[in-house]
């Protein structure tokens, strides 16, 4: 830079550097731009004034006589956009040069060079320089060099590609690029690649290619012209016309002068990226060049460098092959290999640093090539032993580069056995505590703080063994990952914890230790376990029943130690909600003492993990029924407590859960256990996907890469089971959050089992459910479409074979409600696979068109039978909700039509069949349900006299052209009409004595304190106001047997009325042993097993 | 007492740490290195005066080119602490001889350490009158014992006895030949006007200062033309009040020596003075403002790079006054290239740092005197299109002596002494601009 001689501007900068803060150098800068403002100024008002109208003149003249007028009043008032009329217009009459040297009479070159290079100097300085731009390129049509030098250079700074200004000297520039003058020719090629805007493609495109390819050019412009084309040619592909180009690359490639050759193959780098089936015929010249290079053949000693025939050119010879799928010809292949094998063979790790650097470049690169063109076995291992050497190196970078490359290789071929042998080698450079020596005398390679690129070899060789790791050796890996955790860098941790979890999940031998893996994790480092990862062992805990015991178990003994994470409380507290009932024999496992060791580590926890253990002592209450008064009174202590707390979600849980531990019967219905979870991808997995995606350049193997199909299956014993964890909708009447026990990443929540139904009977429930006969809908609920896509991956590989589509026949045959009942409760894992083939099985033999509802509509009935509110009916279309309201023999109900479909539902029906015993009004339904919206309509009901027969509703849309109708079974249960009436205990013997035998009272008991006894009133048109009394018998030993007696004042009623109870009974499953039994709310209520709870919640 | 710092640090712009001192020991060391990290070297700096990092809480100010940062880690008196922080600038520019920069407190580190340890202890604010300090807080070196000089045995003034006294801030045994009292009543105008001349904001914000030369211990008595005072007068003496305008003082605020009790009950200032210079006063006036001038622009933009300033400015007050270093600053936009003028009086030129015309009159003559300053303004063109001119206010600054905005007088100040002097009283008046703002 001619810098020499200009003071000002020398004098400018040393003020700028003098300042002693920002506010001084700004002064000084708004100074100088004002100053810089005013000699632009100063000088435009002289043009203007002078000479322009001259050249205006002239120019009407010669050209444009009408325009005339116009024209001088764009120079006297020179706006961006007068001026670049003016240009065109000048342009157009190929007097550039004139306009412009007009245009800077005012200052001479050597002032207008210090300007402009003043205001780059503020430019780079961080300030706006929005004007002056004018002037600027106006330089660049300046005919001596240290002018057109400046004005280039301010111009690829100053300018992008979007600015306007550009377009005044696209002329000039591609004069430049014409001409015969090579500095000029130099200077214009590097502002173009610089700028390398959109309307510069399109106009100088061609004349760059054409120098690029001309014989004439010296190579110092043909190297430009090819990184300048290059640049073109990234911005703007398609404007940069390179059809047949691959003729001319062929040709190029011949080229004998190593620069040239070098820039060119960058272009070609970026050509055969975009499309390399254009390309195949450089191949050859390809290996060729590689060939010439690695034999040193013909290599100036310029492009030597530390003996090695330009590296560079090697490399990106080497990443223009790796574009190119597996070379078929056997001649070009061989010599690659050739080629290869001697790059392989011939490096070494040398003194020299710079050397090594450079050698190293190309041995990596024909690594990745030998990868990508999936080299014969030999070859492979060849590589492996190599990169075992370089591992073992002392040196970090070297040693990087090694773990690097190994793992991907990894990933591409099969050296899975070779590089297991290193597996030492790799655990050892996650721990060695040495490297932090070594690196005091490498330092000065290294760009990074050391202490980062420690960090790199340990991630990097973390990254390996994660990869390495299969069934064989997971079980070392992981302890010895483990092992390594506590003493670990903190900025490697949470991705070491990461890794081991998913390790432990993909490889786990048995499930067991894949929960003593995690659990050891959370407690070694338990800041780094992130929420997915516990949430994960939840899900799977859930899932596998006989994983329950021993994880609640482990979960005890953790909690027993004096310093617990708080992930280790959140994980210990839901397990130990969920499944502590199943310890309750051990000693120290008593609901009460595990409340105590829980609660110990209450005050120290955040809210969100105090309202997760909220949730937990609930749980606990719950299962430990009869409550132990010592326990209630502590929970509900703590309840109380809580209350007035001022989190709003704890203080929420506080309160509804002290409410609802009251309420006995419901409470047992909310907090049943947690169903299973949909079997899904694994979260980890892809948050480890993520966090890897950012590191790896896109390089041609890594494309490949992403086309073969992961590796990474989860292999686990759960088995979905389809039909019991298909998600029922949620129902209203749970509250909020209580199903979701702080597992928010778990999305389709399934509710817990409204009728009641004790857990370990669950799956058998699901799997056979009684088909209501007017329904037409097959009986086990099929899942809606996005949940059979999941559900259909998994199986597909992992059922067993058994549970095929042959095993569905039999299942879907609708299932007797005896049947289930007989259905031993340890059975519970087997009735559910065939459940969920079957619900495979059924949807595959559907089709897709047939709409299905989404679970099973007998469940909903029976829910809502028992319930006020809730979901009649459900399917990917259409969702019908009902919420009812009785008084005496009325009732109103509210049928709610949603359409779940972002189209209409169209021709709208619903019929209401009424049976004699009821009188039903149903106001009509509109016949267009527009797209998410919901339509509700009022039913009217009047109970004229009891009977067991309820109204059906006859629905039918269309939707999107399927038809679809449903036959519904309205929940207009006799019990509706029932209002338990308040009856003292000798009242009630009085009246029971008052009603004679059969028919009226249909059974004779004796009186018996393990009998329930409950009094309400049925409420009918005809026969108004009847009492009805009950009374239910068990035998306290064993309470599989029950006796009921109805004795109301009417026969007819009388019968009814057993026959219904029945009913209900029957269809209840039966409840296993430990069953959670809720107090029944009636006046007569004693601690009674599950019949009774349920009949007391029917009435 | 509120706890004000727990540290002191005085530092210069580029964040190099000047002074400092620790009282408590509650805060680390280096704990400047996080308000140089986190605030200075951020561009948060001047939004806000106090910020916490890391549990403490940094209160900071910045005096011409030195930052004063106090530091503190509990929860303490911020007023307090700035309080502290300005009455101690106040007194170090006393000692220094008006500068406070950096150079001064490179130049004084001794003197500044002594002061430091004197004006707080243990992060509680101690006597921070310069009158009291000079007594034994001395810049001079100190004498040796043997000097042979009679006139240098005069025994040091009871330091203790003063300060714990009931007059703590004044000295016994004061004499002087000449007894003679000054009073100025500085009064500072801010002001926002809209472009049509609607007053948006106006207020005035004064203080009387006063400077005593006077023998023994006077009781001093002051009378101002104000509303509260006069009335009390009035009911006092039975009979209605003089005509002529009473003023409304809001937020008055005393210093230390004014009898509040009397203040209370009479209605009067009266006070026993200290020494010298001290600030007995200060007030606060939102109704009735004689402003002192009048300002009427007109600025249109004449295409994209012209630009006309016109800008009249009328003096209100009194013909016999005048007004002194009347600075205009008119704004105009920042690609401005050059500007012609054509003033009236006075000189105009643009000064590209502030992006501004300045526009200085050194004397403005007072009764409805118009000025005008007219500019043409060239702009250059710019690449940035659609960025419109946000038009700044035009500010002022003036000074007018013998004037009050407020219209506030003294009527009377009387000197009792036991000896019964005669004692010379100086009043004088001075309105100056706070922020004078005319939009534009």
């Amino acid at each position: 830079m001619a810098l020499s001689g200009m003071r000002g501007l020398s004098v400018f900068i040393s003020d700028v550097r003098n300042c002693q803060n920002k506010e001084q150098e700004r002064l000084r800068v708004d100074k100088e731009l004002a100053n810089i403002r005013t000699r632009f100024k100063n000088e435009r008002v002289a043009d203007s004034g002078g000479r322009d109208l001259g050249v205006g003149s002239s120019h009407v003249h010669s050209a444009h006589g009408c325009g005339g007028p116009s024209f001088v009043l764009d120079i006297k008032c020179p706006t961006v956009l007068g001026l670049v009329q003016l240009e065109q217009m000048v342009i157009m009459n190929g007097m550039t040069f004139l306009l412009l040297r007009v245009n800077f009479q005012g200052l001479t070159p050597y002032e207008k060079k210090k300007y402009v290079w003043k205001m780059l100097y503020i430019y780079m300085l961080g300030y706006d320089v929005d004007f002056g731009h004018m002037e600027t390129v106006a330089l660049i049509s300046a005919p001596k060099y240290a002018e057109k030098q400046v004005g280039y250079i301010v111009t690829s700074c100053l300018l992008n590609e979007n600015h306007d200004f550009l377009r005044l000297v696209i002329n000039t520039v591609r004069n430049d690029i014409i001409g015969r003058n090579e500095t000029f020719q130099c200077l214009a090629l590097t502002m173009v690649g610089n700028v390398g805007g959109k309307e510069f493609s399109e106009s100088l495109a061609p004349d760059v290619q054409k120098l690029l390819i001309s014989s004439t050019c010296r190579p110092l412009v043909r190297k430009k012209a090819a990184l300048c084309l290059l640049r073109l040619y990234r911005k703007n592909p398609d404007v940069v016309n390179v059809d047949g180009w691959s003729e001319r690359m062929v040709q190029l490639l011949d080229e004998k002068d190593i620069g040239v050759l070098t820039a060119v193959m960058s272009l070609l780098v970026s050509l055969v990226a975009n499309n390399p089936e254009g390309y195949w015929n450089c191949v050859p010249k390809c290996v060729r060049t590689l060939e010439r290079l690695t034999r040193s053949q013909d290599i100036p000693q310029e492009y030597t460098y530390y003996g090695i025939p330009s590296p560079w050119l090697q490399v990106k010879t080497m990443r223009v092959l790796q574009y190119f799928p597996a070379i078929e010809d056997p001649t070009i292949r061989r010599s690659l290999f050739e080629v290869l094998h001697r790059i392989l063979m011939g490096t070494d790790v040398v003194k020299n640093v710079n050397k090594n650097n450079a050698s190293h470049a190309v041995l990596f690169e024909a690594l990745a090539l030998v990868m990508h063109l999936d080299a014969e076995k030999e070859m492979m291992s060849q590589c492996v032993a190599l990169l075992g050497r370089f591992i073992a190196v002392r040196e970090p970078n070297i040693r990087y580069l090694g773990l690097e490359n190994m793992t991907r290789m990894l990933l591409v071929t099969d050296v899975q056995d070779s590089i297991k042998r290193h597996q030492a080698q790799i655990i050892s450079s996650l721990k060695d505590p040495d490297i932090r020596l070594e690196f005091s005398t490498y330092n000065y390679t290294v760009a990074e703080p050391h202490g980062l690129q420690l960090l790199c070899i340990r991630r990097r060789s973390l990254d390996l063994l994660y990869g390495m790791c299969d069934v064989s050796n997971a079980k070392d890996i992981v302890e010895e990952l483990l092992q390594y955790l506590t003493t670990a860098d903190f900025g490697i941790r949470e991705e070491l914890a990461l890794k081991a979890a998913i390790l432990a999940e993909k490889f786990a031998p048995d499930l067991s230790w894949y929960v003593d893996v995690i659990l050891q994790l959370i407690e070694k480092a338990g800041d780094f376990v992130s929420d997915d990862i516990w949430y994960r062992v939840v899900q799977f805990v859930t899932n596998n029943e006989d994983l329950q015991a021993y994880s609640a178990a482990k979960a005890r003994e953790y909690l027993d130690k004096p310093a617990v994470h708080e992930t280790m409380v959140k994980v210990a507290g839901y397990l130990l909600g969920e499944y502590s009932h199943l310890l309750a024999r051990r000693s120290g496992c008593s609901p009460k003492e595990i409340f105590i060791i829980v609660h110990d580590k209450f005050p120290t926890v955040t809210t969100s993990t105090k309202a997760l253990l909220l949730s937990a002592y609930v749980k606990l209450l719950m299962h430990s029924q009869p409550p132990e008064p010592e326990l209630q009174e502590l929970v509900l202590g703590v309840f109380k407590k809580y209350e007035s707390y001022v989190d709003a979600e704890v203080q929420q849980r506080a309160v509804e859960y002290f409410a609802l531990s009251r309420k006995g019967a419901s409470m047992m219905d909310i907090l049943a256990e947690m169903p299973k979870f949909p079997e899904r991808q694994s979260a980890l997995l892809k948050k480890a996907e993520d966090t890897e995606g950012d590191s790896a350049e896109l390089s041609a193997t890594k494309l490949r890469l992403q086309q073969q199909v992961s590796t990474a299956l989860v292999v686990s014993d759960a088995k979905p089971n389809g039909a019991s964890a298909v998600p029922l909708t949620r129902l209203s009447s749970a509250p909020r959050n209580i199903d979701q026990m702080g597992l928010p990443e778990v999305a389709p929540q399934p509710p817990p089992y409204a009728n009641g139904a004790v857990p370990r009977a669950a799956p058998a429930t699901g799997a056979a459910p009684p088909a209501p006969p007017a329904a037409p809908a097959p009986a086990p609920a099929p899942s809606p479409a996005d949940l059979l896509g999941d559900l259909m991956a998994p199986l597909a590989i992992e059922a067993p074979p058994g549970v095929g589509p042959a095993a569905a026949p039999v299942a879907s045959t609708p299932a007797s409600a005896i049947l289930a009942l007989e259905a031993p409760p340890s059975a519970g894992l087997a009735p559910a696979p065939p459940a969920a083939g079957d619900s495979l099985a059924l949807a595959l033999m559907d089709g897709p068109p047939q709409v299905q509802p989404i679970g099973s509509i007998a469940d909903w009935f029976r829910s809502l039978s028992i319930k006020e509110s809730g979901v009649l009916y459900e399917d990917p279309l259409i969702q019908i909700g009902i919420k009812t309201d009785w008084r005496g023999p009325h009732g109103r109900m509210f049928l709610f039509f949603g359409n779940k479909n972002a189209a209409p539902l169209t021709s709208v029906k619903a019929v209401v069949a009424a049976p004699s015993n009821l009188r039903v009004q149903l106001t009509t339904v509109p016949e267009i349900i527009p797209p998410r919206a919901q339509v509700q309509s009022p039913l009217d009901v009047v109970c004229i006299h009891a009977s067991r027969e309820v109204p059906v509703l006859d629905f039918s849309y269309t939707s999107v052209n399927v038809p679809v109708s449903l036959k519904l079974r309205l929940p207009v249960v006799m019990n509706k009409f029932l209002q338990a009436t308040p009856v003292s205990a000798p009242d009630f013997v009085a009246k029971w004595r008052a009603l004679a035998g059969p028919p009226t009272k249909l059974q004779e008991v004796d009186p018996n304190p393990n009998n329930i006894v409950a009094a309400a009133t049925f409420y009918s048109e005809t026969g108004g106001a009847t009492l009805c009394l009950i009374r239910v018998e068990t035998d306290p030993a064993d309470r599989t047997q029950v006796r009921i007696t109805v004795a109301t004042p009417d026969p007819t009623t009388s019968f009814e009325f057993k026959e219904f109870i029945k009913e209900q009974l029957i269809e209840i499953p039966y409840a296993a042993a430990p069953p959670p039994p809720p107090p029944a709310p009636s006046p007569a209520s004693m601690g009674l097993t599950g019949p009774a709870a349920v009949l007391a919640g029917l009435i | 007492m509120p706890v004000a710092a727990s540290a002191i640090y005085f530092l210069n712009l580029r964040g190099d740490v000047l002074i400092n001192r620790l009282y408590r020991d509650d805060v680390g060391g280096n704990m400047v290195d996080a308000f140089r990290t986190h605030i200075m070297q951020t561009k948060d700096l001047g939004t806000c005066p106090v910020r916490q990092i890391g549990g403490c809480s940094f209160l900071y100010m910045r005096i011409s080119n030195v930052y004063i940062v106090t530091v503190v880690s509990s929860n303490a008196n911020a007023a307090c602490a700035f309080k502290f922080v300005v009455e101690a600038v106040a007194l170090f520019k006393s000692y220094f001889g008006g500068a406070f920069d950096e150079d001064a407190i490179r130049n004084n580190f001794v003197l500044i350490y002594e002061l430091l340890d004197e004006i707080m202890d243990f992060g509680y604010p101690q006597n921070l009158s310069p009158e009291i300090l000079k007594l034994y807080i001395t810049q001079e070196g100190v004498r040796s014992p043997f000097s042979t000089k009679p006139q240098d045995m005069r025994p040091p003034a009871n330091a203790t006895l003063q300060v714990t006294g009931a007059v703590g801030w004044r000295r016994e045994g004061l004499v002087y030949k000449k007894n003679e009292v000054f009073l100025d009543i500085v009064e500072s105008v801010n002001l926002l006007m809209s472009q049509k001349g609607n007053t948006l904001r106006c207020d005035v914000t004064g203080k009387i200062l006063m400077k005593c030369f006077l023998s023994g211990m006077p009781d001093l008595k002051l009378g101002l033309n104000d509303k509260i005072g006069l009335e009390k007068e009035a009911q006092a003496k039975a009979r209605p009040s003089r005509s002529g305008k009473t003023i409304e003082l809001d937020d008055v605020t005393f210093h230390q020596c004014v009898n509040l009790t009397r203040f209370n009950t009479e209605k009067t200032v009266s006070f026993v003075p200290p020494d010298g210079e001290f600030e007995l006063m200060k007030y606060r006036i939102t109704e009735g403002i004689n402003l002192p001038f009048r300002v009427l622009p007109s600025i249109k933009e004449l295409g994209r790079t012209r630009m006309e300033v016109n800008v009249k400015v009328k003096s209100l007050f009194g013909a016999k006054m005048f007004a002194l270093g009347v600075v205009v600053k008119v704004p105009v936009p920042k690609h401005t290239a050059k500007a012609n003028f054509q003033v009236t009086a006075g000189r105009a030129k643009y000064n590209a740092a502030l992006d501004c015309l300045v526009w200085k009159v050194r004397k403005f003559p007072g009764g409805q005197t118009e000025l005008t300053m007219s500019a043409e303004v060239e702009l250059i063109s710019t690449m940035v299109e659609k960025k419109s001119w946000t038009r700044p206010p035009i500010q002022m600054e003036f000074q007018v002596p013998m004037f009050t905005a407020s219209g506030l007088r003294v009527r009377f100040l009387k000197v009792w002494e036991k000896s019964g002097y005669s004692t010379v009283e100086w009043v004088r008046y001075i309105t100056r601009a706070g922020s004078y703002e005319i939009r534009c």
